[in-house]
């Protein structure tokens, strides 16, 4: 063992000068800045933290766009990263070496901006697309009236419901038929209180309906007792709107009263647990008859359980007669500050947002369009998808573009796992929501 | 402690302990045969579930994983999805890039900790004591203070998107591993060195020749560590590297999860192929290490 | 250290030490200076402003740190990562310790057993989060599988607010191997003639453990303390991946954890860095953690002047 002998010293030196070299390759020539795309065309390097499927149908964008465009050639990056998690991006944008263009949640565009991470569009005459894509979708991409952002597609919610184990506890499924219009709360209840089943020890094994998982979150029921999130007149976010306080305590508190607060989140943890992978959602694995949801489980039943007996229908509502709604959230493409060809970025979200770009983006992932006249083509749907692009994306309401959202979002998934849990009343935990989100809403007042 | 720890061999001493023993054979046989392998079998239970979790989930096909409840042996064991999952990421480019990571943090450890250890334990100057404890307070440091500010630095040396910002704070040591090596040193005779200054020595000469060889072991538990460090470093290469070529299979583990799934079996599957090397570095490195371990920390 | 202020006169000999000491010393000064301190100094000015992190820091004077002393969230997350590392340190001393004697039973195939021991150890954390998550279920996990079977109650390990910090405990203790290491390899130095006579004096094992092992082990007990106290004041990567809900088919509607509860400290830094993009407050939250940390280092430094032992009495 002789260590740090000279033999040593000159594999270390070799390590070292394999590792420099490693760093300093890279660098760029004349004609085509990347294969597959034309000569004198500007390289822009685009961000995303989406995975395959997704980033595969973003790749086949891009192959068509660096084909033909004669302004930018784009090389994608995937990186890792979540909705709200950015750390990778604020880090790079500071240091200088941020990408042209990166994918954000649309929802974030406002609190992005208002920290000086985007570019302001509107010298590219962003302002000028504002009637082409859909309103909510717009309105979350600006910021103090000025565009930040060109949204991408766009996801909704909805009730799934699972015929067989309805049929099977002696449930007639009929109401259900999104043809009927939306059930109420009450039918609901009723229908998923039959399907409930415990064992010797009390545990749930199936439960017909918990509000509070998947996306039963604290906006899906808000909008739908018709809550309003945020005052743009007095720049006060409102989550104790007596519609918001009675969505939170007829959904969160008072039904997981009725299961027994503990044995369900028992069941929540067994069959819910955090990171759980798509074959065991408790939706496919017969755990649950209803569910809140979004569109893309329309994959996994796809992939995972083809055979599945299920429908979609409208959120239910609180009274008979009032007007199904839902909220819609997703993705848009900004330009970080300091990017370093802009001008090429543009040029590639223009495309990816366009009507061409979003097309095959959506055809092929399945989600849903912001570009308005992709919306009502029905050729680009499948099966189920129909119901979600063309009679919920229409009374779809979106999350309030306020520069303390992320922050907002956390307040409101506090609050609303307090009042599951019996700890808080609705009334409470929601005032203190506005009291902490106002406090930090407030150096950005007033809002455009 | 002393230095003799080191000779010390590791290897099952089987000579029995005391004169009672050798009397009563059978009860004795019992005692040092059959009791401490329950007790290592049960604790062991206990360490090996996750990875076997983790290597019979890898094997199992989609449809296996919604049965509830889980089976705990593969029905139809799939080895095929450790070949999916090394094409689902670009896994050897992945792993070649924690390789060259994990190689030069190593070396810089190995090569920085213990010089910087030997300006600390043996040679006095004046301010070395209140150095030493502004070196153990940085330890306290939490590691999210220093992001924006460490960002800014690499910016300006133009180091992002490089491996350099996560190999070259290496060679200028932790504190972790200063203060394990400057323990071990402080454990050797000061008359070792005192007598080859006599000789005419300098000081680099007396590290060099006489203190780096006697603390090889320790220098091995420094190497060791950092490498096992880097080999798992998440966030730093999160932040500093941009470009997928050169992410390491830390960062490339995440893309078996997306917005809206998991693979679940694949991400099992490369996770046990992330851990299978250096598994294999601390079997084949056990003894060396052991060693290593105990002439350092001893003397807290 | 290189410039030294002239006033204090160092003498000949001081000087050519310092010279003697700088080719070693010096790479760590340059490192502080370069990776620790500038960022820390850096750190510390912004956490008198409101910064996003990008643009014109506004200075705010102590607005962040009294906005600190109103903040729920802060006290919520300051008293979760102070009970967790009054329940983990302990806790992870005696399994560390417990498997540092179990290492160095006398049997030929111990090294398999120190293998599987400090396997997981070496997991990345991130696929060992999402294991445990399995072994953990209510219904089905490995851990309430034993606990029923031995006639205990069936626990919600991570949906109940009460159980979520000791199930993180547990998670640590997978990572106890490299403790155990140290602890096994410093049992390995304390010489056998002092079992060999304590035996002979009639000792039985216990006594023996308690006056020479013990003792004995103390300044490693030590050095253990101060490591543990550091990385589970710093905790964040469990409950960041544990925490993550929305992935896949996740989950409870948790921010961290049911009644935030694994809001640790550390995960509240850096979302307010990095998803409230508030640099300021985050500035200030580190720094008040950087003294407790401190404080809490001190205090447990003063008293081993009286537990620890470096030598057999």
């Amino acid at each position: 063992m002789r260590s740090f002998s000279g033999r040593g010293w000159t594999a270390s030196l070799i390590c070292l000068s394999v590792v420099v070299a490693a760093c300093a390759t890279g660098g760029g020539s004349s004609g085509p800045p990347l294969a597959g795309c034309k000569s004198g065309t500007t390289l822009a390097t685009f961000w995303t933290s989406h995975t395959p499927p997704d980033s595969d149908s973003l790749k086949h964008v891009i192959d068509t766009y660096n084909g033909q465009s004669t302004v930018g050639c784009v090389k994608m990056v995937q990186v890792p990263g979540s909705e709200t998690d950015v750390t990778k991006l604020m880090t790079a944008v500071r240091g200088g070496s941020g990408p042209d263009v990166y994918m954000l949640d649309r929802f974030t565009v406002a609190e992005r901006a208002a920290a000086g991470v985007l570019t302001d569009l509107t010298k590219y005459g962003a302002g000028n697309l504002s009637s082409k894509y859909v309103d909510f979708a717009w309105k979350e991409a600006t910021f103090q009236g000025k565009p930040y952002a060109l949204p991408l597609d766009t996801d909704v919610r909805a009730l799934w419901y699972r015929k067989d184990l309805l049929k099977a506890a002696g449930v007639d499924i009929t109401p259900l038929d999104p043809a009927n219009g939306p059930v109420t709360i009450d039918q609901v209840r009723t229908m998923a209180n039959k399907v409930n089943q415990q064992d010797a020890s009390g545990a749930y094994n199936v439960i017909g309906f918990v509000p509070w998982v998947d996306q039963g979150w604290h906006y899906t029921w808000g909008f739908d007792f018709g809550g309003s999130f945020f005052d743009s007149g007095t720049c006060k976010v409102t989550p104790n709107d007596p519609k918001i306080v009675s969505a939170f305590t007829t959904m969160f508190g008072d039904w997981a009263k009725a299961l027994g607060p503990e044995k369900a989140q028992t069941w929540v943890s067994s069959f819910l647990p955090p990171n759980n992978p798509p074959q065991q959602w408790p939706f496919l694995t017969g755990k649950t008859a209803f569910i809140i949801t979004g569109d893309w489980p329309l994959n996994w039943v796809k992939q995972y359980k083809p055979d599945l007996q299920y429908g979609v229908t409208y959120i239910p509502v609180p009274k008979t007669g009032d007007t199904p709604s839902t909220w819609a959230g997703g993705w848009s493409l900004v330009i970080p500050t300091g990017a370093k060809h802009a001008d090429a970025g543009y040029d590639f979200m223009k495309y990816l947002a366009g009507p061409d770009g979003m097309k095959t983006y959506v055809t092929e992932t399945q989600h849903l369009p912001t570009w308005k006249a992709l919306g009502s083509d029905a050729s680009l749907y499948q099966g189920d998808h129909v119901f979600f692009a063309t009679k919920l994306l229409p009374v779809a309401k979106s999350r309030p573009p306020i520069p303390v959202g992320a922050f907002y979002w956390d307040q409101l998934s506090t609050a609303q796992d307090a009042v599951v849990r019996q700890s808080a009343t609705a009334d409470k935990a929601l005032a203190d929501v506005a009291t902490n989100t106002n406090a930090k809403l407030q150096q950005f007042c007033p809002l455009k | 402690m002393t230095v003799r720890t080191v000779e010390r061999p590791l290897a099952v001493e089987q000579r029995p302990r005391t004169g009672r023993r050798r009397q009563r054979p059978l009860a004795g046989l019992f005692q040092a045969a059959v009791t401490p392998r329950v007790i290592l079998i049960g604790m062991c239970v206990l360490y090996v579930v996750p990875f076997y979790w983790m290597a019979t989930t890898a094997l199992k096909d989609n449809p296996e994983l919604n049965i509830y409840p889980p089976t705990l042996w593969p029905q139809a064991p799939n080895p095929g999805n450790f070949v999916s999952a090394v094409r689902y990421i670009p896994f050897p480019q992945f792993f070649i890039n924690s390789v060259i990571l994990t190689a030069g943090t190593a070396i810089g450890a190995g090569i920085s900790n213990p010089l910087i250890a030997y300006g600390f334990a043996r040679i006095r100057w004046p301010g070395r004591d209140l150095m030493f404890a502004i070196v153990m307070a940085t330890i306290f440091v939490p590691f999210p203070v220093l992001i924006l500010g460490l960002f800014d630095v690499f910016t300006k040396l133009g180091w992002i998107d490089t491996f350099l910002p996560l190999i070259v704070p290496a060679f200028f040591g932790n504190p972790f591993y200063i203060f394990l090596m400057r323990q071990f040193l402080l454990q050797l005779p000061i008359e070792i060195s005192d007598s080859a200054r006599i000789d005419g020595a300098r000081e680099l000469q007396i590290f060099w020749h006489i203190i780096l060889p006697l603390a090889k072991p320790a220098v091995a538990v420094v190497i060791i560590f950092a490498a096992v460090a880097a080999w798992n470093e998440f966030l730093l290469p999160l932040i500093y590297l941009q470009d997928e070529s050169r992410y390491p299979l830390a960062i490339g583990l995440q893309f078996f999860r997306s917005q809206h799934n998991v693979q679940y079996n694949l991400l099992m599957a490369a996770s046990t192929l992330v851990v299978l090397p250096v598994l294999g570095l601390f079997l084949a490195f056990q003894k060396f290490f052991i060693e290593g371990v105990s002439v350092g920390a001893v003397k807290g | 250290m290189i410039a030294v202020p002239r006033r204090l006169r160092l003498g000949k000999k001081d000087r050519s030490s310092l010279l003697v000491a700088l080719p070693f010393v010096g790479p760590w000064v340059i490192g502080f200076l370069a990776f620790t301190a500038y960022p820390i100094y850096y750190s510390f000015t912004i956490s008198f402003t409101r910064y996003s992190g990008f643009g014109e820091a506004t200075p705010i004077g102590l607005t962040n740190y009294q906005h600190m002393y109103a903040d729920p969230l802060f006290w919520k997350s300051m008293y979760n990562t102070l009970y967790y590392v009054a329940l983990a340190v302990p806790v992870g001393l005696v399994i560390a310790i417990a498997l540092g004697l179990a290492m160095n039973q006398r049997v030929r195939e111990v090294a398999i057993y120190r293998a599987a021991i400090y396997a997981p150890s070496i997991l990345p954390v991130y696929a060992l989060t999402f294991i445990f998550i399995v072994l953990l279920n209510p219904r089905f996990g490995f851990l309430n599988y034993v606990i029923v079977t031995l006639g205990g109650p069936s626990i919600n390990w991570l949906g109940d607010p009460g159980w979520t910090k000791i199930s993180v405990v547990i998670l640590a203790q997978l990572g106890a191997g490299g403790p155990a290491l140290i602890f096994l390899a410093a049992i390995r130095g304390i010489p056998s003639e002092l079992y060999e006579s304590a035996a002979l004096d009639g000792a039985g094992a216990l006594r023996r453990f308690v006056y020479i092992t013990l003792p004995l082990l103390t300044p490693v007990i030590l050095y253990d303390l101060i490591l543990g106290l550091i990385l589970g004041l710093q905790i964040f990567t469990p409950a960041y991946v544990l925490t993550q809900g929305g992935a896949g088919a996740g989950a409870g509607q948790y921010v961290a954890g049911p009644d935030n509860s694994l809001m640790f400290y550390v995960l509240y830094l850096y979302k307010t860095a990095f998803q409230f993009t508030d640099m300021g407050y985050a500035s200030a939250l580190a720094t008040v953690l950087f003294l407790v940390s401190v404080v809490l280092a001190l205090a447990i430094m003063r008293t081993s002047k009286s537990w620890v032992h470096y030598e057999v009495t």
